[in-house]
């Protein structure tokens, strides 16, 4: 194999990690060459960011080896990650909002410019300079970080990280990029696959990304991880977006991964009606119904409109035109209140900071809804909270040591059921979940499955979108494909009439 | 080479804009200068407003650096309650034979410094919130002064030092002297030195910045210590100002600080302002008050606007999208 010919840069060797109830990485082995781009793949859960973690020091591994050109280290943080050469450039970002772009750049290793005590700014900004040309960004310095886009951030973060590479004498950094590209325009992300493979010639990088199609472009190598294990390494120039989606998935990847024989066909009755619903900017007029049980998944890339539809329909937006009626009662628009008093429920994607409060008790969650029906009196019964919060416990099977246990102690998989459990005990009649197993591992996901099914059993409608393609398709009934804010077809998902997820892709982009 | 930024910015200017402090201040004294047909900018009432803003000054320099990294320091007036007392004891007095002579400086200051440290350590190592650890302290050391001291007065002797703040240099007053110095020489540290990067990038973010291996709790540990040296300094002056020790002399110095800092510009979620807008709060504060008692205007209703100018102060400067929920 030509491979073997090309030195390691960095190598981690039978990587296992594990959390309580779960093995998040099981003796994983991950190996970069030098001046080398490998895509690391996966799906959520898979290992991609515990393993990313490991590589930067955040986390220590379990057991395993960690070797950098050839001698074994031990990263303690990611500033000593830094030191070795080795940097990640985030998701969601490193740099400090209030100072500027060189100011963040050279933030806590300013002491190279010390001039009799006080830093020096003129060797600062010809540094500076000289390190952003390589990303391409001439721009001024003075910059502060709020004020810039998230390109410019990216950028910023990449020079960081060759700098200080540079800095500390590392040949060869190893720079790892989480998602780079979900936050750019088209014509940013041009330009960073240009200069990524610019400084290919001077580093090695760590391409995560859930476009497969700009991995299989972009990279050299990859290297996919399933549920915490290494499944497979390809050629990227021999690789293809159908075998890789596959091995993604896997073979396990069956039918009756979202218990499809518990699938129940709708009722007739029309509980949820959409009527010429739209929003400037964000979708057009849009029209479509749910029945009684039915499980509805809106399915688009990002920007198609279908979060915002369901930030209408949750009271959470208030649409230009249009009316959203339940069991027939139109509802007042942008009004999340009275939405949830009518029968519609929410499940955000982002639990920790909408859907539950991590400071209080389960029961005190779960209640959260119902606590007029609890009361004895005028005043809420202990009592009865307890029998009521007990009950959901069991029946949503969340596990937790008692119904006074912190929400913040249970695992995502049980806060996830939890925020669920809430909205059954209020008895609603529809309920939008937003990526509903977003951060919850395997066993978890399905028992939130099993729940969905049992909710739908119990005749409560839903509106879903996923974390994949193939979420979506196991679970509903019928499929609304949004593209560019335009309703653009529909598609039934028969309990055994599934369509394939490439049938989908096709029509999504 | 593709340009991907906006227009050009201006961090120096934004992290510590003073143009609108000025502005307020030229409004300030605009009016008052008609209000009262020009004896508000009469030489004699400029010298009153430096000397009465000194002191106010050092200690806002002192408590905003605190307020940047986004915490506040609520112990002034007890840590210099204590200070004060204990210049009774050690300086030249009626009551014993002490006479440490100018010894009474660094020790005031170093002391005063340590109950800095100790409100760093507070907050840092036992992790707790400097809104409490503070408040806590500055009633400690209020306490131990007043035990220490009987709650008596201590009337001081002859010292080099009553001479020094009450005198002045080219008409201007020494203590405002002292004030522009120690501006001067924090905004430089601000400006140039990494301690002043680390303590605004602890304030735009603390996690982020200890991530990239600044060593944040001795940071903020210095950055409470730093201020306990001013307050101890600033104990100094009002002790030999007024020729006599007592504990109450602490009293009433921590809201006109904290409105200095707020109408300075500095932002109470951290992260924004510094040194001269600590210094132009005071200056602005003094001169609001100076012209109000040249107006005769009822000192209840000096203290009413005071009130007003410090939520409005907060007002303009706060970052409401750092704050998720106001509490």
């Amino acid at each position: 194999m030509g491979m073997t010919a090309k030195e390691p840069a960095l190598e981690l060797e039978r990587i296992t990690k594990s959390y309580p109830g779960v093995v998040a990485l099981d003796e994983v082995n991950f190996t970069v060459h030098r001046n080398e781009i490998v895509g690391l793949i996966g799906e959520n859960g898979a290992g991609k960011s515990t393993l990313m973690r490991i590589l930067i020091g955040l986390i220590q591994p379990d057991a395993g080896l960690y070797r950098l050109r050839g001698e074994r280290v031990t990263l303690r943080d990611p500033a000593s990650a830094a030191r070795h050469g080795v940097g990640m450039v985030f998701q969601e970002g490193s740099l400090v909002p209030n100072l500027s772009i060189m100011e963040n750049l050279f933030l806590c290793h300013e002491i190279g410019f010390r001039k009799f005590g006080f830093l020096s700014q003129r060797a600062m900004r010809k540094t500076a300079s000289a390190v952003l040309s390589l990303v391409k960004i001439a721009s001024d310095l003075d910059t502060p970080i709020s004020d810039t886009t998230p390109a410019v951030r990216q950028m910023v973060e990449i020079a960081r990280l060759l700098w200080l590479s540079r800095l500390y004498h590392q040949e060869n950094p190893v720079l790892v990029l989480d998602e780079p590209t979900t936050v750019l325009t088209e014509n940013e992300r041009i330009t960073l696959f240009r200069i990524l493979t610019d400084l290919k010639r001077q580093a090695s990088i760590i391409l995560i990304s859930h476009r497969l199609q700009e991995i299989v472009e972009n990279s050299d190598r990859i290297i996919i991880l399933k549920d915490g294990k290494n499944v497979a390494e390809l050629d990227a120039r021999r690789a293809n977006i159908a075998d890789i989606e596959n091995k993604m998935v896997g073979h396990s990847f069956a039918t009756e991964r979202y218990r499809e024989d518990e699938q129940v066909e709708p009722g007739n009755d029309i509980v949820l009606n959409v009527r010429d619903l739209s929003k400037r900017g964000e979708f057009e007029p849009f029209n479509f119904s749910v029945r009684k049980g039915e499980i509805v998944s809106l399915v688009g890339l990002v920007g198609s409109g279908k979060e915002a539809v369901c930030r209408c329909i949750t009271g959470l937006d208030k649409p230009d035109s249009g009316s959203v009626s339940l069991g027939g009662k139109k509802l007042a628009p942008g009004s999340p209140s009275e939405t949830v008093r009518s029968g519609i429920g929410h499940i955000p994607i982002d639990r920790r900071s909408e859907g539950l409060a991590l400071g209080m008790t389960v029961a005190e969650n779960v209640n959260l809804l119902v606590l007029d029906r609890l009361k004895v009196a005028g005043l809420i019964s202990p009592v009865r909270e307890k029998k009521n919060a007990d009950r959901l416990i069991q029946d949503c099977r969340i596990k937790t040591p008692s119904s006074s246990t912190m929400c913040a102690n249970l695992s995502g998989g049980n806060q996830q059921k939890t925020v669920i459990a809430k909205w059954l005990s209020s008895k609603i009649r529809l309920l939008v979940l937003d990526h509903p197993t977003r951060g919850v591992d395997v066993g978890a996901k399905e028992e939130i499955y099993k729940l969905i099914r049992r909710l739908a059993g119990d005749g409560i409608s839903m509106i879903i979108m996923c974390d994949t393609l193939e979420e979506d398709i196991g679970l509903c009934n019928r499929m609304l494909i949004m593209k560019d804010g335009r309703l653009t077809s529909e598609m039934t998902c028969a309990r055994d009439k599934k369509p394939s997820p490439s049938n989908i892709i096709a029509l999504i982009v | 080479m593709p340009r991907l930024l906006p227009a050009k910015g201006r961090s120096w200017f934004r992290r510590s804009g003073i143009g609108g402090q000025l502005l307020s201040l030229v409004i300030v004294m605009g009016i008052f200068t008609i209000g009262t047909k020009g004896r508000y900018v009469s030489g004699a009432n400029l010298q009153v407003i430096l000397s009465l803003a000194a002191i106010p000054a050092i200690i806002s320099i002192g408590l905003h650096q605190v307020v940047v990294l986004g915490g506040i320091d609520l112990s002034v007036e007890g840590v210099v309650a204590l200070c004060v007392v204990l210049v009774g004891f050690l300086a030249h007095n009626k009551f014993n034979s002490n006479d440490v002579g100018l010894w009474i400086v660094p020790i005031i200051v170093g002391f005063g410094g340590l109950a800095g440290v100790i409100n760093g350590l507070l907050n840092t190592k036992l992790r707790i919130p400097s809104f409490i650890s503070t408040l806590g302290m500055s009633w400690v050391l209020w306490g131990l002064a007043v035990y220490v001291s009987k709650g008596q007065t201590v009337p001081l002797l002859k010292n080099p030092l009553s001479v020094f703040v009450n005198g002045t240099l080219l008409g201007i007053p020494d203590l405002a002297l002292v004030a522009f110095v120690l501006f001067l020489v924090i905004q430089i540290v601000q400006d140039r030195t990494r301690f002043g990067r680390y303590l605004y990038a602890i304030g735009g973010d603390e996690v982020l910045t200890a991530q990239a291996g600044v060593n944040v709790d001795r940071t903020k540990i210095i950055v409470f210590g730093i201020a306990g040296l001013f307050y101890g300094l600033s104990a100094l002056f009002l002790a030999a100002e007024l020729e006599s020790a007592q504990a109450i002399t602490g009293n009433n110095l921590l809201f006109p600080a904290v409105t200095a800092v707020a109408v300075g510009g500095v932002a109470l979620t951290g992260g924004i302002g510094g040194a001269k807008n600590a210094a132009l709060g005071a200056l602005i504060v003094t001169a609001l008050n100076d012209g109000l008692i040249l107006l005769n205007v009822s000192p209840y209703a000096q203290e009413a606007v005071n009130g007003f100018v410090l939520v409005t102060a907060v007002a303009l400067t706060i970052d409401r999208r750092k704050l998720g929920f106001i509490k």
